[in-house]
C-alpha cells in the first residue's frame, strides 16, 4: 500500500497559537493594503468598456497607449493577453457604442480584429456589487445554520469564522497584487467558500465521531487525534484539486486566469485554515480547557 | 453475484442508457459534417437534434449579451399633455435628481418632488384621477405595460431579424435581456433594437422665430464667451487666420462633458463671429440652417448649455438632419453639411397611426427615383389627422422625424388624404429594410438605454473552448494518474466513476437545455475535484479499517457507511454555495453554478452508490484476503 500521513501524531493544537499568527499576520496585510490600495474591480463591479482586441502585426502596450490619445478615455489600462493580443479597459462608457468607436478610431491605422467588447453602465456594475455583497453573507449564513442543525453552534461558529478568514486572506491578496475582481472572480470566491468548509466539515465530523468512541480524552485531544486522522485525506483531496486548478491556471486562457487564481489561492488557504485555524478555534468555546488553563497560570 | 446487488446494477443500466439517450444527439450534431447539417435541415431534421444538444454559451460560439432598460422618464414625458413652462422646470428638476440618484425609482422621485412643491401632476396628466398618488399609481402601470410591449416588440424585431434561437426575456420590472448569438453584425443588431422607431410628423417653426430663438442664442453666447476666455485676442486671431480653433476655446464649454467625440475644433465666419458667435457656426442652405460637419458637436455644446436652454422658447424642440450631405462651396471645394431644423415641441402625428410600411425604390418619374424610400400607410384615424393638418398648413413645411432625427422635411403643397406618406433620405436598402422592420414591428413605447452589452468574437469562443477543453481533459488525466498510482485497484474504481460523474453531468445539461458556458466548464473541472474528494475520503477510511485487522468484506461495508455521513455533510455546504450563485448570478455565473449544483448531486450518485456497487461485488462474492487499495 502506497501511503502518507499515517498513523501521524502531530501536535497540532498545541502549535495553534502559531498559526493565529501567521493567520493575523496575513490578513493584517490584506487589510492594511485593502485600506491603502483597496480592491481593483473590474469593469463588472464598476461600470466602463473593456476592447480586447488582437492585431495583425507585432505591436506593444506603450505603442498602443500612445495613440489611444483621445481625452474621453482618460487613462485607459491596457493588459497583454496573448500573442499580439491586448485588453483595453476605459472607466467610462460614454453612450452605446462610443467609446469602442472611438478606440477603434484612435488605432484605425493599425490592423486589428474586435475580440470582445464589453459595456457595463455604472449603474449595473453598483447593483452587481450590491448583490455579491449579499450573496456572499446570504450563503454563509445558510451554512451556519445548517452546521448549526448538523453540529453544534460552536462548531457553526467556528467554520464560519474560519471562512471570513480564507475569504478575507485571499481578498487581501488580490488587493496586494491588484488583480482585478471579476464576475467569475465572484463565483471563485463563493466556491472557495463551500470548498474550504467541505475541508473543515471533514474534520469536524471526525472530532464528533472520536467524541463519542474516546469519551475518556479531552477535548483538545480528541480534536488534535482528529486533525491527525484526517491529514492523508485532507492533503491527498487538496492535492488533486489543487492539480486540476493548477490546469485552469495554466491553460484556461485569460478569461478563467481570475477565477482559477482565486481558486487556487482558496485551495491553499482553505487546507491550511481546516486543519490549522478552524478546528483549534473550537477550543476557545470549550469552557473546561479555559477554565484548565486559567488554573495553570 | 449476490441478489441483492441485481436490484443496483438495474438502477445503474438504466442511468446509463437514460445517459446515452440524453447524450446521443450532441455527439451526433458535434460530429456531423456542414453539408450534412444543411441537408438535414432542407429535410426539416436538423431542428429535433438541435433541440437536444447541449447549448454552447455566448462566450463559447461568440454573440452579443445585451440588457437593456425603459427610460421610465422618457416615457412619462412623451404620455404628459398641456407642457407648459412650469411643467419644463419641474419636470427637468426631477430629471436631475433622478441621473444623480441612481438607485431610486423615477416614480418615487417624481411624487416627492411633487408633494414637496406642491405641483399638480393632474393638470399634466388627466383623466387618471386628482390626487397626485392616484396618477403616481396609474403611470407606474403604465410604464410596467410599456416594458411588456416593449420586450414584445423587442422579440418580433429580432425574429424578422433572422438571428437562430434569440433569447429574450425581461428582468427585474424595467429590464429586457436580449441575445444574440453567433451575430456578426452586433452594431446593426444593436440599432434595430434599440431604434425606438418613433415617427413623427412635425410642423416647422416660422422663420421669424427661428431667427429670434437664433438672437437669442448669440446674446447668450456672447456674455459667455469674452469672461471664460483666458485670452480672446488670439482666438479672435486665430479664426481670422486660419478658421480652426477648439471648441473649448471658442465658448468655453469644458463643463458639458456631453458630447465629446473626436472633433473638437470649429469653423467659424471670423466676419460675424464677434456680435453673433453662435451664428458664425451656421450657414446658410437655401431654405434651411446648414451646420459643416465640422461644427457639428460645437452647435450641439451651445444648445445643450443650460443657460442656452433657459432662453429658448419652451415650445420649441431643435432637430438635425439625419446625415450629413456634401455640397460644393463657392472656392470649388466640398463640404459636408447637416441640416438644422427648428420644430414644434408637439408632434402633430406620430408613428402609432402606422398600419404598415414596405422598404422599396422609388419608381419611375418620382423625384426619388432609384433611392430607398419607405411607403407608410396610416389607419383611418391618423388619415384623418394627416388630412386636417396637411390641409390646414398648405405651403409650410413638415419635418418627417425618425428617432428625433429629420428625414426630410417638405412643403406642404395640397392637402394629403388616404393616410399615405413616404419616408425619404435614408443612406442604402438596409436601412430602408430596418426601419420598415421596426415600423411594423412598432414603435417602442419608451426609448430603451443600453445598459450593458457584452460582445464576444467567434475566434475568442472558439480559443475558449479549446483551452477550456484541453483543461479539463488534462485535469482528468493527472487526477485519474494520480488515483490509480496510489489507490491501485480501487482507483480505477474511482476513474469510472469520475467519468460517469461527466457524463451524468452532461445528460442532465442537455435534459434541461440548460447552455454550457465557459465558467461551465471550469465547473465541470471543479467537479472532478470535488469527486475525487468523495473517492478519497471511502478509500481513507476502507484503510483504515484495514489497517485495524478487519476482514477485506468489513472494512469495505464499514468505510462506506462511515463515509457518507462526511460526504453528506461536506457536499451538502458546498450544494448551498452553489444554489446562492445559482439565484444570484446572470450568464456565465448561472452556468458555473448550474454544472457545479449537478456535479454534487450526481457525486453522490456515481461517487457513492456506483463505487459502492462496484467495490462491494467484488469483496463480496468471494473471500478476499487483500484488497487493492
Amino acid at each position: 500500500m502506497f501511503q502518507i500521513f499515517v498513523n501521524t501524531h502531530y501536535n497540532i493544537v498545541g502549535k495553534r497559537v502559531y498559526a493565529y499568527w501567521i493567520s493575523g499576520l496575513l490578513i493584517l496585510a490584506g487589510l492594511l493594503s485593502f485600506i491603502f490600495q483597496g480592491l481593483n474591480y473590474g469593469i463588472d463591479f464598476r461600470g466602463g468598456t473593456l476592447i480586447q482586441m488582437k492585431f495583425e502585426e507585432p505591436i506593444t502596450a506603450g505603442e498602443i497607449r500612445s495613440l489611444l490619445k483621445n481625452p474621453e478615455l482618460g487613462t485607459p489600462q491596457i493588459q497583454r493577453s496573448g500573442p499580439n493580443e491586448y485588453m483595453i479597459r476605459v472607466l467610462s462608457i460614454g453612450t452605446g457604442d462610443e467609446i469602442q468607436e472611438i478606440i477603434q478610431k484612435d488605432l484605425q491605422e493599425k490592423k486589428f480584429e474586435v475580440r470582445r467588447a464589453e459595456i457595463v453602465g455604472p449603474k449595473i456594475g453598483e447593483e452587481l456589487r450590491r448583490k455579491a455583497i449579499g450573496a456572499i453573507f446570504a450563503a454563509l449564513f445558510l451554512i451556519l445554520v445548517y452546521i448549526s442543525i448538523r453540529f453544534e453552534m460552536k462548531f457553526a461558529i467556528g467554520a464560519v469564522l474560519a471562512l471570513f478568514h480564507d475569504v478575507l486572506i485571499t481578498l487581501g491578496l488580490f488587493s496586494l497584487f491588484q488583480w482585478e475582481i471579476s464576475m467569475p472572480v465572484l463565483a471563485a470566491f463563493l466556491t472557495i467558500v463551500g470548498y474550504s468548509l467541505n475541508d473543515t466539515i471533514v474534520v469536524y465530523d471526525r472530532i464528533r465521531e472520536n467524541r463519542l468512541t474516546h469519551k475518556n480524552k479531552a477535548f483538545p485531544d480528541v480534536i488534535n487525534l482528529s486533525i491527525n486522522e484526517s491529514l492523508s485525506r485532507t492533503v491527498i483531496t487538496s492535492l488533486t484539486t489543487f492539480l486540476v486548478v493548477l490546469i485552469l491556471v495554466l491553460f484556461g486562457g485569460e478569461v478563467l486566469f481570475g477565477f482559477s487564481i482565486a481558486m487556487l489561492i482558496g485551495i491553499i488557504v482553505g487546507t491550511y485554515s481546516s486543519s490549522f485555524v478552524a478546528s483549534p478555534l473550537l477550543i476557545i468555546w470549550d469552557k473546561k480547557v479555559r477554565q484548565k488553563e486559567m488554573k495553570k497560570k | 453475484m449476490q441478489k441483492k446487488f441485481v436490484l443496483n446494477y438495474v438502477i445503474i443500466g438504466v442511468l446509463l442508457v437514460w445517459a446515452a439517450w440524453q447524450l446521443l444527439p450532441t455527439l451526433r450534431y458535434e460530429t456531423m459534417s456542414e453539408e450534412r447539417k444543411e441537408e438535414l435541415r432542407m429535410q426539416g431534421d436538423l431542428e429535433p437534434i438541435q433541440n437536444r444538444i447541449i447549448r454552447r454559451g455566448l462566450d463559447l460560439q461568440g454573440g452579443m449579451h445585451l440588457v437593456l432598460e425603459v427610460n421610465v422618464s422618457k416615457l412619462t414625458q412623451n404620455i404628459a399633455q398641456n407642457k407648459s413652462q412650469s411643467y419644463y422646470q419641474f419636470m427637468n428638476q426631477v430629471e436631475e435628481i433622478f441621473t444623480a440618484q441612481t438607485d431610486r425609482d423615477y416614480f418615487d422621485i417624481l411624487e416627492e418632488m411633487a408633494n414637496a412643491q406642491n405641483f399638480r401632476l393632474a393638470r399634466h396628466f388627466p383623466g387618471r384621477g386628482d390626487e397626485n398618488s392616484q396618477i403616481i399609481a396609474s403611470l407606474r402601470k403604465e410604464a410596467a405595460d410599456a416594458v411588456l410591449r416593449a420586450e414584445e416588440i423587442i422579440r418580433n424585431r429580432v425574429d424578422q431579424f433572422g438571428v437562430s434561437e434569440p433569447t429574450i426575456q425581461r428582468q427585474g420590472d424595467r429590464r429586457i435581456i436580449v441575445e444574440l448569438a453567433g451575430v456578426t453584425d452586433p452594431e446593426r443588431a444593436t440599432n434595430l433594437i434599440q431604434s425606438t422607431a418613433q415617427l413623427e410628423f412635425i410642423l416647422l417653426k416660422d422663420p421669424e422665430v427661428v431667427q429670434d430663438a437664433i438672437s437669442r442664442i448669440d446674446a447668450v453666447m456672447k456674455k459667455v464667451e469674452p469672461e471664460t476666455l483666458t485670452d480672446s485676442t488670439t482666438v479672435e486671431d486665430r479664426v481670422s487666420q486660419n478658421k480652426e480653433v477648439s471648441v473649448e476655446e471658442l465658448f468655453g464649454l469644458t463643463e458639458n462633458q456631453t458630447d465629446t467625440k473626436g472633433d473638437s475644433t470649429a469653423l467659424v465666419d471670423e466676419k460675424i463671429f464677434k456680435d453673433r458667435p453662435f451664428s458664425a457656426l451656421l450657414r446658410n442652405l437655401g431654405n434651411d440652417i446648414g451646420v459643416p460637419a465640422e461644427n457639428y458637436y460645437a452647435v450641439n455644446r451651445v444648445l445643450q448649455n443650460p443657460e442656452v436652454q433657459r432662453v429658448l422658447p419652451a415650445d420649441i424642440r431643435i432637430l438635425w438632419s439625419n446625415a450629413p450631405e456634401t455640397f460644393t462651396t463657392q472656392d470649388g471645394t466640398q463640404k459636408k453639411f447637416y441640416r438644422l431644423y427648428f420644430v414644434n415641441r408637439d408632434p402633430g402625428l406620430t408613428g402609432a397611426v402606422v398600419t404598415d410600411a414596405q422598404a422599396t425604390l422609388g419608381g419611375m418619374n418620382g423625384s426619388n427615383m432609384g433611392q430607398p424610400i419607405v411607403n407608410v400607410s396610416m389607419n383611418s384615424e391618423g388619415a384623418k389627422t394627416w388630412s386636417r393638418m396637411t390641409g390646414a398648413n398648405v405651403g409650410k413645411r413638415i419635418a418627417i422625424v425618425l428617432d428625433d432625427k429629420v428625414q426630410i422635411a417638405p412643403v406642404i403643397r395640397d392637402r394629403i388624404s388616404g393616410g399615405r406618406t413616404v419616408i425619404e433620405g435614408l443612406a442604402n436598402i438596409e436601412e430602408a429594410k430596418d426601419i420598415e422592420i421596426c415600423l411594423k414591428a412598432g414603435a417602442l413605447p419608451a426609448p430603451v438605454d443600453i445598459i450593458e452589452k457584452r460582445t464576444i468574437g467567434p475566434s475568442l469562443g472558439a480559443d475558449s473552448i479549446r483551452k477550456g477543453t484541453m483543461s479539463a481533459l488534462i485535469g482528468l488525466l493527472l487526477v485519474v494518474l494520480f488515483m490509480v498510482i496510489y489507490y491501485r485497484g480501487s482507483g480505477i474504481v474511482a476513474f469510472v466513476t469520475l467519468v460517469l460523474n461527466i457524463i451524468f453531468v452532461l445528460s442532465i445539461l442537455a435534459l434541461l437545455r440548460a447552455t454550457l458556458t465557459l465558467p461551465g466548464i471550469a465547473g465541470l473541472v471543479l467537479t472532478v475535484g470535488m469527486a475525487v474528494d468523495a473517492n478519497v475520503l471511502i478509500f481513507e477510511r476502507i484503510r483504515e479499517e484495514l489497517r485495524k485487522g478487519k476482514t477485506v468484506k468489513a472494512s469495505v461495508d464499514n468505510g462506506y457507511s462511515r463515509a457518507i455521513i462526511t460526504i453528506l455533510d461536506a457536499n451538502l455546504t458546498t450544494l448551498i454555495a452553489a444554489l446562492v450563485l445559482w439565484q444570484f448570478g446572470t450568464g456565465p455565473i448561472r452556468g458555473f453554478a448550474v454544472v457545479l449544483f449537478w456535479g454534487i448531486v450526481f457525486n453522490f450518485i456515481s461517487g457513492y452508490f456506483i463505487s459502492k456497487t462496484i467495490l462491494t461485488t467484488v469483496t463480496h462474492g468471494r473471500t478476499l484476503k487483500k484488497l487493492s487499495i
